[in-house]
């Protein structure tokens, strides 16, 4: 409708001709329906029809339609055709409409599209039916603000702005980039810093984990969400009870410089066990105590040695603290956190000293009551050392005993739960100075006697083992090497039993070939049954005789203490001698007359008639006392006396004087 | 008593790791076992089952009669002798005429006599079954086995090692005999011991068995017996991806003497069954 101006003013050209002379049958065909339909049937197209169209300038398709046009702009509109008119306006009009719906939506669609990236917008009612048939996932279109510069170009600028613009727009380019180029190498700088210290954190902290390690600690990584401390030390004992156990590692965090942090576990004050010996409320002795010294500043080896051996002074301190309630009848008593354990006299005296322990820091000296009393003399320095290594001995031993009784078979399973007893730390040393202390007051004893009797010409002969199992300290060491049990555990744990000495004395009445002897046993235990040392007396076969007991009779005599005992010690060697050793020497000449004190009478013949002549033998204190009876004699009662030895050498025999006194010359 | 157990496999190649694992997780050095086995069963022959049943009619007085006893199972029992390595290894005149048992205390004691029963049926999650186990002090173990009415039938080695972990007692272990002809029953085991390299695993690879063992004194006790048995489980979680412990076929632990029918003349009409 609208080309209709144009194409007026457009000029036929005539066909484009083939390079080809020769028309394939199918193009003349074309060829052939294309001049039927312009100009008719293919019999009146002829060369001078044809040269006529040309001469006239006429084309016979247009002319046809021009004709048509004519006719209608010739003639005046009709009603019908005014009516088709309007429809076609009307139909014009409607597809327009169309159209501008079409892009309205396609508008909308895209809009909501858009919006759609923001979650919080509704955008599903805006889409267009159709819109939505094609399932456009949401926010997947994109839009930037931004100008074109397309408008300024568009804007009247002059040649020189262009130019200016262009070469600022250069400027700031260039500018960017060399603030980019700039930053660039900041951020590569930053980051070499940053790798070398890395670098360097890592490498002091491997050294100091590698100089741990090769210090012989036992390292042990940690759970991979600890990214600061990968490894842990462990300082702790294996055996140690379960308070301790639980102390017994502390992680290595790196700290900003790669260092090692100290953890808290390791960095608390080492503490350390003090020992020390009183008497009278004087300071006598203390064992050695770690030197001091600046303790912030250390190496993290020697840190960790230290948090290690702070770790079982506190454990030996807890078990004793324990251990010293079931002691209070042994007279061990806890004031101020500070250990008394009464001491005998180990030489079997009087005196008794105290050993106070307790737990200081070892960094610091504490001062306490005991402190003002410190007269610095260090006579009793080896007790308090002796005991301070003892008691960390037997815990040790402990721990090696505890990993023992662990690796044995289980008994089945009850309702009893299986207890670990108390470590017998402070019992065990209490038995061994209670021990010691019975051992040599009765070794005393003995050595008083042999000598006192020896003096008197009477041949005895006195002989003491303190310890029976430590007579055989190399058998069990040897015996020890198939057992499981290390060497030195088997010997501590030798210590830990009752201690059992022997002790004997051959009798005064013996003959060397076939000695008779007094065995006297010391079996002491800080517990039940004996509470205490106890001494047992085993006679010969001949002092039961002379006591007249029954053959079978065990001969065993037990004593608690060590007065009872020398009493009893003292009276059966009188026995012996007044009752076994005289009436051996004069037959049937002697009658035993008494048992306390032992007294004989002896038959002599004194002229005519026979006399007794009594005759009482007491020992006491080492002093024999010989006294001689009175003689009954036909005139009425006379002599007597008194003879003693105390050990004096020198002095008539014992059978001597008994022999001057009853057959005198 | 009773035991709780459970049992795992460890191939030859896997022996030492699992062993440094145990040792690990037990916190202990492994402790050396080696045992000789004697197996006994009693004299008796088990009756055929069934056998009390009354078959047929009876032309007796019908009269109270007591309800037929049920058969007793018989039981397989062992001797175990602990020996060491040093005691295979003793010239022929060192080694003694005849078992002898020493020991002071039940703790050190060589020998103990050991009887287990088939596992019991219930399902809780691991095997239980009544055990005894009695030291023997002194005297002549086999003597004493056969006046108790047994008859020695075979015996093995058992070699491995052992672990403690809290209650659970772990044995990495495997079975050895010595190759050659096995003595009839009834014969009395050899007095003399092998040459330890005469002996060959009872498996041809060379396989380890873990067993853990948990042992219960009353099993009436329910608090103590899921005690065990949680700390068994808990051992089995543990060693997860290492040895797989389960709970093995009750029967294959079964130690009831079977009932192998006469195949003799004297059979009579009994029809021959081929022995299983």
């Amino acid at each position: 409708m609208s080309a209709s101006g144009s194409v007026t003013n457009v000029a036929l050209r005539p066909w484009p001709t083939s390079s080809r002379d020769k028309l394939t049958p199918l193009e003349i065909h074309a060829q052939i329906a294309q001049l039927t339909t312009e100009r008719g049937h293919l019999r009146y197209i002829t060369e001078e029809s044809l040269q006529n169209e040309i001469d006239t300038g006429t084309d016979p398709s247009k002319v046809a339609k021009n004709d048509a046009k004519d006719d209608k702009e010739k003639g005046a509109p009709t009603r019908q055709e005014r009516l088709m008119e309007i429809q076609a306006t009307g139909r014009n009009m409607y597809t327009k409409l169309e159209w501008s719906t079409f892009w309205t939506s396609n508008m909308i669609d895209l809009i909501s599209l858009i919006l759609s990236k923001d979650p919080s917008k509704r955008v599903d009612g805006a889409f267009s039916a159709r819109f939505k048939e094609q399932n456009i996932p949401h926010g997947s279109y994109g839009l930037d603000k931004g100008s074109s510069g397309e408008e300024n170009d568009k804007g009247a600028l002059t040649r020189e702005a262009i130019t200016l613009e262009k070469k600022k727009r250069r400027l700031v380019g260039m500018g960017s980039r060399m603030e980019a180029l700039d930053k660039g190498i900041d951020d590569i700088l930053a980051a070499a810093n940053e790798l070398e210290t890395e670098v360097r954190k890592e490498t002091r902290y491997w050294s100091e984990i590698l100089s741990v390690s090769e210090k012989g600690w036992s390292l042990q990584k940690l759970r991979k969400d600890a990214p600061h401390s990968p490894f842990a030390v462990h300082y702790g004992f294996q055996e140690a009870s379960d308070h301790f156990k639980a102390r017994r590692m502390a992680p290595l965090r790196m700290d900003k410089d790669g260092g090692i942090i100290l953890d808290p576990a390791l960095s608390l004050k080492p503490k350390t066990l003090r020992v020390r010996v009183t008497a009278d409320n004087k300071v006598l002795g203390t064992a050695a105590l770690p030197p001091t010294g600046d303790l912030s500043d250390l190496g993290i080896e020697k840190s960790i040695q230290l948090a290690r051996d702070s770790l079982f002074e506190e454990e030996l301190y807890h078990e004793m603290s324990m251990e010293r309630r079931q002691l209070g009848s042994f007279g061990v008593q806890l004031r101020d956190s500070c250990i008394h354990l009464p001491v005998p006299d180990l030489a079997g005296g009087p005196t008794s000293k105290t050993i106070l322990i307790d737990l200081v820091a070892r960094d610091e000296r504490p001062v306490d009551d005991y402190r003002a009393m410190d007269t610095g003399d260090h006579a009793e320095d080896w007790l308090a050392e002796k005991t301070a290594e003892a008691l960390r001995t037997l815990l040790s031993h402990e721990h090696h005993m505890r990993g023992h009784r662990r690796a044995q078979i289980p008994p089945p399973l009850t309702q009893h739960r299986r207890q670990n007893p108390a470590p017998p730390l402070l019992r065990t040393v209490l038995t061994f100075f209670h021990h010691t202390s019975a051992v040599n007051v009765l070794q005393k004893y003995l050595d008083r006697t042999t000598e006192v009797l020896n003096s008197a010409g009477l041949v005895v002969s006195g002989d003491i083992v303190r310890e029976t199992s430590w007579a055989h300290v190399t058998d069990t060491i040897h015996t020890s090497q198939a057992s499981e049990l290390s060497a030195v555990d088997r010997l501590i744990e030798g210590v830990l039993k009752p201690f059992d000495g022997v002790a004997t004395l051959t009798l005064p009445s013996s003959n060397k070939a076939r000695p008779e002897q007094i065995n006297v046993t010391i079996r002491t235990y800080m517990g039940a049954p004996i509470f205490g040392a106890e001494y047992k007396v085993t006679l010969p076969p001949s002092l039961g005789n002379v006591l007249d007991l029954p053959v079978d009779h065990p001969r065993e005599f037990r004593f608690t203490s060590t007065p009872e005992l020398e009493s009893y010690l003292d009276w059966i060697i009188s026995l012996d001698l007044a009752h076994t050793l005289v009436p051996r020497e004069y037959g049937a000449r002697a009658i035993i007359a008494d048992m306390i004190p032992p007294r004989v009478s002896i038959w002599t013949k004194e002229g005519k008639e026979g006399i007794k002549k009594d005759l009482a033998v007491e020992l006491e204190r080492g002093i024999i006392k010989l006294n001689f009876g009175i003689i009954q004699t036909a005139a009425g009662p006379t002599g007597g006396g008194d003879f003693s030895w105390d050990g004096a050498q020198g002095a008539a025999s014992f059978r001597e004087k008994v022999k001057e006194f009853t057959d005198p010359k | 008593m009773h035991e709780l157990l459970l049992f795992g496999q460890v191939p030859q190649s896997r022996h030492e790791q699992v062993l440094k694992i145990l040792a690990g997780v037990a916190a202990m050095q492994p402790r050396a076992v080696l045992e000789r086995h004697l197996v006994y069963k009693p004299q008796r022959e088990p009756e055929e089952p069934g056998s009390h049943l009354r078959r047929g009619g009876t032309q007796a007085i019908a009269m109270k009669t007591k309800a037929p006893a049920t058969a007793r199972d018989l039981y397989f029992s062992q001797l175990v002798n602990s020996l060491t390595r040093d005691d295979f290894d003793r010239d022929a005149d060192e080694q003694a005429e005849a078992f002898v048992a020493t020991g002071e205390s039940a703790a050190d004691a060589k020998w103990s006599y050991q009887f287990h029963e088939t596992p019991d049926t219930g399902d809780r999650g691991v095997l239980v079954r009544l055990a005894h186990n009695t030291e023997l002090l002194s005297g002549d173990p086999h003597s004493y086995m056969v006046h108790l009415g047994n008859q020695y039938v075979s015996e093995y080695y058992l070699e491995g090692h052992r672990f403690v972990h809290d209650n659970i007692i772990v044995l990495l272990h495997r079975v050895l005999h010595e190759s050659g002809v096995r003595p009839a029953p009834g014969v009395s085991p050899n007095t003399a011991l092998p040459s330890f390299d005469s002996l060959r695993p009872l498996d041809p690879s060379g396989g380890y068995v873990l067993e853990a063992k948990i042992r219960v004194q009353d099993l009436n006790n329910p608090n103590v017996l899921d005690a065990g048995i949680e700390e068994l489980k808990r051992l089995k979680s543990q060693m997860k991806g290492c040895v797989e412990l389960n709970v093995p076929d009750r029967l294959l632990l079964d130690t009831r003497v079977k009932y192998k029918p006469n195949l003799g003349p004297s059979a009579g009409a009994r029809p021959a069954v081929a022995p299983r």
